[in-house]
């Protein structure tokens, strides 16, 4: 293995990790794909894809036993069933600690593709609102990006991996190249236009999402099952499996290598420069290494930074690319909790057919140019839709037999369900490092996450509750329900910073083009990069910005810079 | 006639069992409590199974009771499907539950409705008439669903679940659709429709 040599690698195959590869290997570099998980091939490797409840040993919903003992935290992700185990990490395999009371729900994906199987495919654009908002209240550092910088980025990302959305028009959530947008259904559109008609700034359109609706490069138009996270051998939404792998396969520049834990990059102090990576084979335990040109760091933001902790040497005992101090500190999630569940009635003459795999988003409206939040200066969004209620609602009902049994058959009564997500502060208390005591099952340092949100997202969310209820309530709904607490951090499944961006090489461990200020061959292009948070999801920006730093690293390597 | 005997361990390997009972829903079990485990008696089992086929009858379509609905829940609930085996809330739940908690506070449910049932019965519920029977357990619903915490609803809740995601009851009573190909964002429900087992997030968030 010693004599393994590329002109990069990559860590990880997930959202990020399947972009670098796609990108690197197309500009002709020789690229190694490490991957810390089993593999799952597309298609032939989704084995719960079209089984039906009876055809699982606990009927879609799982060992409940088991899943108390080995998926403590997994199990609580909405997106993990009995069909999608497969795609979740085993949590007593894989431990990690938490802090004092720090309550941190890190929900992962070990296997190839990571996340990007399981993911929620929401696609979003940040705006200048996003990118200045460091600068503009002074928490964290600026951004040493904006928006103009990214944009044509982000027109790159979206036409490859095939966004469904609507143009709004909306400066703070920039539209994109999006393909037809998939229907709101018809309490959606009611819900539309009573907020639009009294609120018109506020505006309720459908989910942005990673799914086709026009099929493309191979990959098939979405059939509407919203069973995603299972695989689609379709390919109709993205994942590395169904869109960068093939890319970087088609190359015949990539060499990947799956169940290879990395433990270490090398580091050579007298050129300042990263040469390789070492890793254990997590099946067999066996070790592994390989060199190259560069690195790029694409683990998942939490790993990322675990992987740099655990890489310092004499010369950078606090961790590689750490000289600033500041690496694994300025975690964030975004707050999020349930705002509001409201009946809707006026609407049972009607039903929908299909199922749709989004659900509709209305952005930021506080905030915006002038302040309007109490308590809180930067934003929330919700997400969430109308549905009917199924048979799962005679569980919230008493009666037995046959007329019980009719009422069921039906669908129910229409509800509507708004989830915010909030603006999550960066702060230097809120952080991740190596506990000093425990190793995991290959004897490395496990993670240990401290983190709370602040009085900032209690307000948001707060605000965020009455504000879902004042418009549900004026669009015609009777809010039964909502809820202003945080969930616990983690919960968003964003989790992201820990080697944030930033002009300062003093106080930020990344520079402009996601490249370590202390080591040029080294990038760090998934969520570890981010300097805040936005109340959007982030996927589609690590995406681009991957793109961009691969374009940039490119550069550099055919002018000799590494 | 088949045997199965049900040992703990084989309550612990659902998927045998499963595979063993709910495909052939004939099939009789051998039940022993020989190593002190909770294996449910023969009682039990027959018990749970007129229970789901009082909850969800034969209509047009076959009912919980004739689709192996009490089985399931005999495995649900030793595995601890719908928190079956967390500790029930003892300042709100019945105080009749009391005597047949684990001593992790967790409730033996199929011990205690059995025993609730006979009380109810003041007798041998199994051993009532079919329409004595069915009133004592829609009083017995009733007055669950009227507290505010009961173990009667997370039986119930697990025979709702075996029943709406059990072949029958998931594609003949509702109906199932893998692959709808097209998402239509308003249709007129006529009377009469049947709902999609297979809406998922109607089973999520419904």
């Amino acid at each position: 293995m010693a004599e393994m040599q590329f002109d990069a690698i990559v860590v990880g195959s997930g959202i990020t990790g399947g972009w670098a590869a796609k990108e690197l290997t197309e500009a002709g570099l020789k690229v190694l794909m490490l991957e810390r998980g089993p593999m799952i091939a597309h298609q032939t490797g989704y084995v719960n894809e079209t089984k039906a409840p009876w055809d699982m040993p606990f009927r879609g919903v799982g060992d409940a036993e088991k899943y108390a003992r080995d998926y403590p935290v997994q199990r609580g992700n909405r997106h993990f069933t009995e069909f999608t185990e497969p795609h979740f990490v085993n949590d007593a395999e894989n431990p990690y600690a938490t802090e004092g009371d720090t309550a941190f729900n890190w929900y992962r994906s070990y296997n190839l593709g990571g996340r990007s199987l399981t993911w929620g495919r929401q696609s979003y654009r940040w705006s200048d609102y996003d990118f200045d908002a460091n600068r503009r209240d002074g928490n964290g550092t600026d951004w040493p990006i904006r928006y103009a910088d990214i944009s044509p980025w982000y027109d790159k990302v979206e036409e490859f991996i095939g966004v469904s959305g609507a143009a709004e028009g909306l400066a703070q959530l920039p539209d994109g190249r999006f393909q037809p947008p998939m229907a709101l259904n018809v309490v959606e559109q009611a819900v539309r236009e009573k907020i639009s008609a009294r609120w018109p700034e506020r505006r309720l359109t459908i989910g942005r999402t990673a799914n086709l609706t026009e099929a493309k490069d191979g990959r098939g138009e979405c059939q509407r099952r919203s069973i995603c996270a299972r695989g689609c051998s379709y390919g109709a939404y993205f994942s590395t499996q169904s869109s960068t792998l093939p890319a970087a396969q088609k190359t015949g520049n990539l060499t990947l290598v799956t169940d290879a834990v990395v433990e270490k990059i090398d580091y050579d102090p007298a050129t300042r420069r990263v040469t390789g990576v070492r890793w254990i084979d997590g099946k067999t335990k066996a070790r592994g290494q390989a060199g190259a040109r560069m690195v790029f760091l694409n683990a998942g933001a939490f790993n990322s930074v675990h992987l740099l902790l655990n890489s310092g040497s004499d010369t950078m005992p606090n961790g590689l690319a750490n000289s600033s101090g500041v690496l694994g500190t300025h975690i964030m999630d975004h707050a999020s909790t349930l705002s509001a569940i409201a009946l809707f009635p006026g609407f049972e003459q009607w039903t929908t057919f299909g199922n749709r795999p989004t659900g509709i988003v209305i952005p930021r409206f506080r905030n915006l140019d002038a302040i309007d939040g109490a308590g809180h200066n930067r934003g929330f969004s919700f997400q969430g839709g109308a549905l009917q209620s199924g048979w799962t609602r005679g569980k919230r009902e008493p009666g037995i037999g046959a007329a019980y049994k009719d009422s069921l058959q039906p669908p129910g009564m229409w509800r509507m369900v708004l989830v915010a997500f909030a603006d999550c502060v960066p702060r230097a208390t809120n952080r991740i490092t190596l506990d000093p005591k425990r190793t995991d099952a290959n004897g490395l340092p496990i993670l240990k996450v401290d983190f709370a949100f602040g009085a900032e997202e209690h307000a948001a969310l707060a605000q965020a509750k009455a504000d879902a209820a004042e418009m549900l309530g004026h669009a015609g709904g009777k809010v039964i329900m909502g809820f202003e607490r945080p969930n616990p951090g983690g919960s968003a499944i964003h989790e992201m910073g820990g080697a944030r961006m930033g002009a300062d090489p003093a106080t930020s461990v990344l520079n402009k083009w996601s490249q370590a200020h202390d080591v040029a061959n080294l990038f760090v292009t998934d969520g570890a990069q981010m300097s805040s948070s936005a109340c959007q999801n982030p996927s589609l920006t690590y995406m681009a910005l991957t793109a961009r730093a691969a374009g940039h690293a490119v550069e550099l390597l055919k002018e000799g810079v590494i | 006639m088949g045997k199965t005997c049900w040992t703990r361990r084989e309550l612990g390997g659902g998927v045998a069992l499963l595979a063993a009972v709910v495909g052939m829903p004939a099939v009789v079990a051998m039940l022993s409590k020989d190593d002190g485990s909770e294996t449910p008696s023969d009682r039990q089992r027959a018990m749970i199974r007129d229970v789901s086929q009082l909850v969800i009858p034969r209509t047009a379509t076959p009912g919980a009771g004739d689709v192996g609905v009490g089985d399931f829940v005999i495995l649900a609930l030793a595995h601890g499907l719908d928190k079956s085996r967390v500790p029930i809330a003892r300042d709100t739940a019945p105080a009749t539950a009391s005597a047949y908690l684990r001593i992790d506070g967790s409730l033996r449910h199929l011990d205690w409705l059995e025993a609730e049932l006979d009380r109810a019965a003041n007798g041998d519920w199994l051993g009532k008439p079919d329409a004595r029977r069915a009133a004592i357990l829609e009083r017995f619903d009733a007055e669950a669903f009227a507290a505010k915490d009961h173990p009667w609803k997370t039986v119930k809740g697990l025979i709702l679940t075996g029943y709406y995601t059990s072949e029958t009851g998931g594609s003949r009573e509702l109906r199932y659709e893998l692959t709808p190909g097209r998402f239509d964002p308003a249709v007129p429900l006529k009377p009469g429709a049947r709902a999609y087992s297979s809406d998922w997030t109607a089973v999520d968030f419904g």
